[in-house]
């Protein structure tokens, strides 16, 4: 109980002296009781109501004071007040006015510290803070199936599994599953490339989304035999249909088939996923065709996500005994902003550290800018407290005072912040859930406020509270309370060199990261590497022969172009989507029940890709024109981690035996590997390898697949001449999905950039601050100390020994405040290192960098003052004095 | 002076005291029983009310009363005369409203 008790006198605080004195007792007493009388401890939802409670009416309590001046008989009416305030505006800016360097330097500070805060807080606000656009959002959870015995955190899920889900559950109030795909379709004779969603028919009720026009699709459309019905995207309905209201009725055709329009989504429905089409799912629960859907669904109210997945797996594991690979796959609940932008908590994270860290540094300097100052202006204080003025007066003139220059700092800071914000959005827009958005709103400008209040407050307070300290201007002798005032400047200056260093070395730490990682060997040839995707449709390319006729002639036909070096044809390139299968090796030893069985990367080829897309062997061959032909023999490349998990019991893996699938069948198809790859960073280059192999075209002949071309002339004037070229084969084939894959590596680290990038910048905000914090307090001190060097040079003193004692003096508390950042660091390594992919965070390169810059700059920073100290005119000092 | 129509907390905490004299706490436990656990004055808006309402003259601090245990932490408030017919004026404007109500829906 003293320790609550104690929390919660710390929260009074909050509260002015004088309120405190008289209810402070009555309200302690009210928290015992409420506390004693509870059933069980108090927890965080309590604590939390008690904080608001608390900071709501001290604030209340403390704008009361002010405009009554705390005196119960002074009941001035609110016009009164606001004259007062009004005339202590004017005040504060006519004084400010007069000293234009110090106003503009404090301005300046405020806008540097607020600008960073605003700009980190809005890409914040808009990842976390800032509810989905769904109904009832908090309900709305991913679904998803994991299997760490194939080393997949997430696995997709089966419709089978969904089907049995969506019928036993008593956790959920509904749940859909969808893909996303895309269809050549036919408008006005023109082939367009539409991208659709599949979704069951949950999906509506799940979102709680109603179409624009007409009606959502049915349970009884949504089966293997349902009829063909589509709903349109409002920007499709509007982009491809002129957004006729008699759309409703009309067919178009996809791949072919004819599906009829039924309706038009509502623009929310984009937010789920940006495409033309919604289509049924009409899948078949009877027909396993492994995995590969996500999965959405909506709680029950009052249910957690504890509680549903616990559901789920009781569900999903009563079917071992029909389905035994659900011994295997099991069900995970995820919150959908958890599953989604989880992997930038921690990165937003620092940046709100680093930000909070600068306007930190920031206020620091403003204080010590202002205990300076503060001295300066003592005979003016003096004066008008010697005229009548009382001490709250004079402290309130202050605080005035400081918010007119936090508020007009804060505005500059404000705009830097929001102009910032949309340079770095803009890039990364396309990494984030269509459902994000950055718009700026309420909660947003609350935290600019806050914060600069709680600023002006850390630095106006500090001085405020001396000032109404000093009861008359003749007490005291003025060399303690200098004494004072520079034992709290060396403090300032401590802790803000240390705030600076522990930011400098996440910022070196993130630096040489994310520098490694641009330096990793991906694998292949990303320079001048074009790729495409292309879809056949299965009326005009009926079998595996007729789709490896048109590979071929298409292949040459590209090759044909001019800048084209070569093509080639493969069922995807690099970063371009998992695929996962199973092998087993001919002849291998049983694998351990906990070793697991870790999926496998399938990518499907033909003989060019290899030296299209520059992928090295470390042995045996590239597929020939012989390999996976029906007379010929099947083959199989394999790669360098493929022969570590899999072959690792074979002296040559050139000539071992695979087998797909996870059992042998009576008559398994065997095929020989004849080569082993390098290893191709195929997730990005951040990204863990997985065993990979590649099988030839000729094996299994695609009817959707990418193009990659390997160029020596400029990409932009390729494309136009490979549309020609595929139209010349087949006029009715889009060209779509074409990327330069040097700027799809580059894009797959852009958020990591961006995150160490700003670290940088920030730490190096911090850096400056701090340096010009301590050029600023030794200058303070070496002013102030003028007349004790002056004697002292003039009793024979040398100047080396005044300039070093003035820079050992103000070394040692760079000393002190980086070996406390340094020693803070170390402690945070653990979090740190959960940015970094490649780097220790204990890194010792980064620790001596840090602390040599460091050193090397406030060394400078002393060196200055102290040279001004050591070239006193000693009789001039001591004339003046 | 404190404006009328009377803020809720206040008007609750007028009615609490108007059947005896309490202590902080007490006044809360009052209220939430008056409202249905509608209204839960946590301490700073218990006290920062009970501020108002004794600077306006309409509460005052006084001794426990003689059935309670003394307990020398708890602070014992009381109704004025004051108080009480600013309760009574509140009560029957509240109970013309309540008519009015009734009035416009038959």
């Amino acid at each position: 109980m003293d320790r609550l008790l104690r929390r919660y006198r710390w929260l009074l605080r909050l509260f002015p002296a004088d309120f405190r004195a008289r209810h402070g007792r009555g309200m302690e007493q009210t928290f015992v009781e409420m506390v004693r009388t509870r059933r069980g401890r108090p927890g965080l939802r309590f604590w939390l109501a008690l904080a608001w409670d608390t900071l709501r009416h001290a604030g209340a309590e403390w704008i009361d004071e002010w405009t009554t001046g705390g005196r119960p008989d002074a009941a001035r009416t609110r016009g009164e007040a606001m004259a007062v305030l009004w005339g202590d505006v004017r005040y504060a800016l006519r004084q400010l006015v007069r000293q234009p360097v110090y106003a503009m330097t404090v301005v300046v500070l405020m806008a540097v510290g607020v600008a960073g805060n605003a700009a980190v807080f809005r890409v914040v606000n808009g990842l976390f803070l800032r509810p989905l656009p769904f109904e009832e959002p908090d309900q709305l959870v991913d679904l998803d199936e994991t299997a760490p015995q194939w080393d997949l955190e997430f696995l997709s899920i089966a419709y089978r599994d969904f089907d049995v889900w969506r019928a036993d559950n008593s956790t959920f109030e509904s749940m859909a599953v969808l893909d996303q795909g895309g269809g050549n379709a036919l408008i006005d004779g023109a082939p367009v490339r539409l991208s659709y969603l599949q979704a069951t028919h949950d999906l509506d009720d799940v979102l709680r989304i109603d179409p624009e026009l007409g009606r959502f699709f049915g349970a009884e459309e949504d089966h293997p035999d349902g009829d063909r019905v589509a709903l349109l995207a409002k920007g499709s309905w509007e982009q491809h249909f002129g957004a006729d209201p008699d759309v409703l009725g009309r067919t178009l055709s996809l791949n072919g088939f004819a599906i009829e329009i039924i309706g038009v989504l509502p623009e929310e429905a984009d937010f789920l996923a940006d495409v033309d089409l919604w289509l049924p799912m009409r899948a078949d629960p009877a027909d396993f065709e492994g995995w590969g859907l996500s999965g959405i669904g909506r709680l029950a109210e009052g249910v957690s996500i504890e509680q549903a997945r616990e559901d789920l797996i009781a569900v999903h594991k009563a079917r071992i005994p029909e389905w035994e690979v659900n011994e295997i796959s099991s069900p995970v609940v995820h919150s959908l902003r958890e599953r989604y932008l989880g992997d930038y908590r921690l990165g937003s994270g620092f940046l709100l550290v680093a930000v909070a860290a600068v306007l930190l540094i920031a206020c620091a300097n403003i204080a010590a800018l202002m205990f300076a100052r503060g001295l300066s202006r003592t005979p003016e204080l003096s004066l008008r407290s010697a005229l009548g003025a009382s001490r709250r007066r004079l402290a309130r003139q202050l605080i005035t005072e400081s918010l007119v220059l936090a508020v007009s700092g804060a505005g500059v800071g404000l705009a830097i912040g929001v102009w910032g914000s949309d340079m770095l959005i803009r890039p990364l827009a396309d990494q984030f859930p269509r459902w994000v958005s950055f718009e700026l709103d309420a909660r947003f400008l609350a935290f600019v406020a806050g914060v600069t209040v709680l600023a002006a407050m850390l630095f106006g307070l500090l001085p405020a509270v001396r000032a109404s300290g000093r009861r008359s201007a003749f007490s005291g002798s003025r060399a303690t309370a200098s004494s004072a005032r520079r034992r709290a400047m060396g403090g300032l200056v401590t802790g803000e060199v240390a705030l600076a260093t522990t930011l400098l070395v996440v910022g070196g730490l993130s630096a040489l990261d994310v520098r490694q990682l641009g330096r990793v060997d991906p694998g292949f040839r990303a320079d001048g590497l074009l790729s495409f995707s292309l879809s056949l449709p299965s009326q005009r390319y009926e079998d595996g022969a007729a789709r490896l006729a048109f590979a071929e002639r298409y292949q040459e036909a590209l090759e044909r172009i001019p800048g084209v070096r070569s093509a080639a044809v493969a069922s995807s390139v690099p970063l371009g989507g998992h695929w996962g299968w199973f092998f087993l090796v001919d002849g291998a030893p049983a694998r351990a029940e906990e070793e697991g069985n870790p999926v496998v990367l399938n990518r499907i080829v033909d003989p060019a890709y290899f030296n299209a897309v520059g992928v090295d062997f470390v042995a045996g061959r590239p597929f020939d024109d012989f390999d996976g032909r029906e007379d010929g023999s099947r083959a199989i490349v394999v790669n360098e981690t493929f022969v570590r998990t899999h072959l690792a019991h074979l002296d040559d893996p050139i000539g071992a035996r695979l087998a797909a699938g996870t059992e042998l069948g009576p008559d398994p198809e065997w095929m020989t590997v004849v080569g082993v790859t390098r290893d191709v960073k195929h997730y990005g280059l951040d990204r863990e390898m997985r065993p990979g192999v590649y099988q030839p075209l000729r094996q299994l002949p695609l009817a959707s697949f990418r193009v990659a071309l390997a160029l020596d002339g400029d990409p932009a004037a390729v494309v136009p001449a490979v549309r020609a070229t595929t139209a010349e084969l087949d006029r009715e084939l889009p060209v779509f999905a074409v990327n330069r894959m040097s700027e799809q590596l580059d894009d797959a680290l852009l958020t990591r950039r961006a995150i160490s990038w700003l670290i940088v910048a920030f730490s190096t905000v911090a850096l400056i601050l701090a340096v010009a914090g301590i050029y600023g307090v030794i200058s303070y001190s070496v002013g102030q100390r003028t007349k004790e060097i002056g004697i002292r040079l003039a009793m024979g003193a040398r100047t080396e020994d005044v300039l070093g004692q003035v820079v050992r003096q103000g070394m040692t508390l760079v000393a002190l405040g980086s070996a406390m950042g340094l020693v803070a660091a170390v402690a945070g390594a653990g979090i740190i290192s959960g940015i970094l992919v490649g780097v220790e965070a204990r890194d010792p390169r980064v620790y001596v960098a840090v602390t040599l810059l460091l050193g090397t700059v406030a060394a400078v920073a002393n060196y200055l003052p102290a040279r001004r100290a050591a070239r006193l005119d000693p009789a001039g000092v001591l004339r003046r004095e | 002076m404190i404006p009328r129509p009377l803020k809720t907390q206040y008007f609750q905490i007028l009615l609490a005291l108007s059947r005896r004299d309490l202590h902080g706490y007490a006044i809360q436990r009052a209220v939430l029983d008056q409202t249905d656990d509608q209204l839960k004055l946590w301490p700073a808006m218990l006290y920062r009310s009970l501020a108002k309402l004794e600077e306006a003259d309409l509460i005052a601090e006084t001794e426990a009363p003689k059935d309670e245990p003394d307990d020398e932490r708890r602070q014992y408030y009381r109704l004025t005369e004051a108080g009480r017919g600013r309760l009574r004026d509140e009560a029957e404007m509240l109970a013309r409203w309540v008519r009015a109500v009734g009035e416009a829906e038959a």
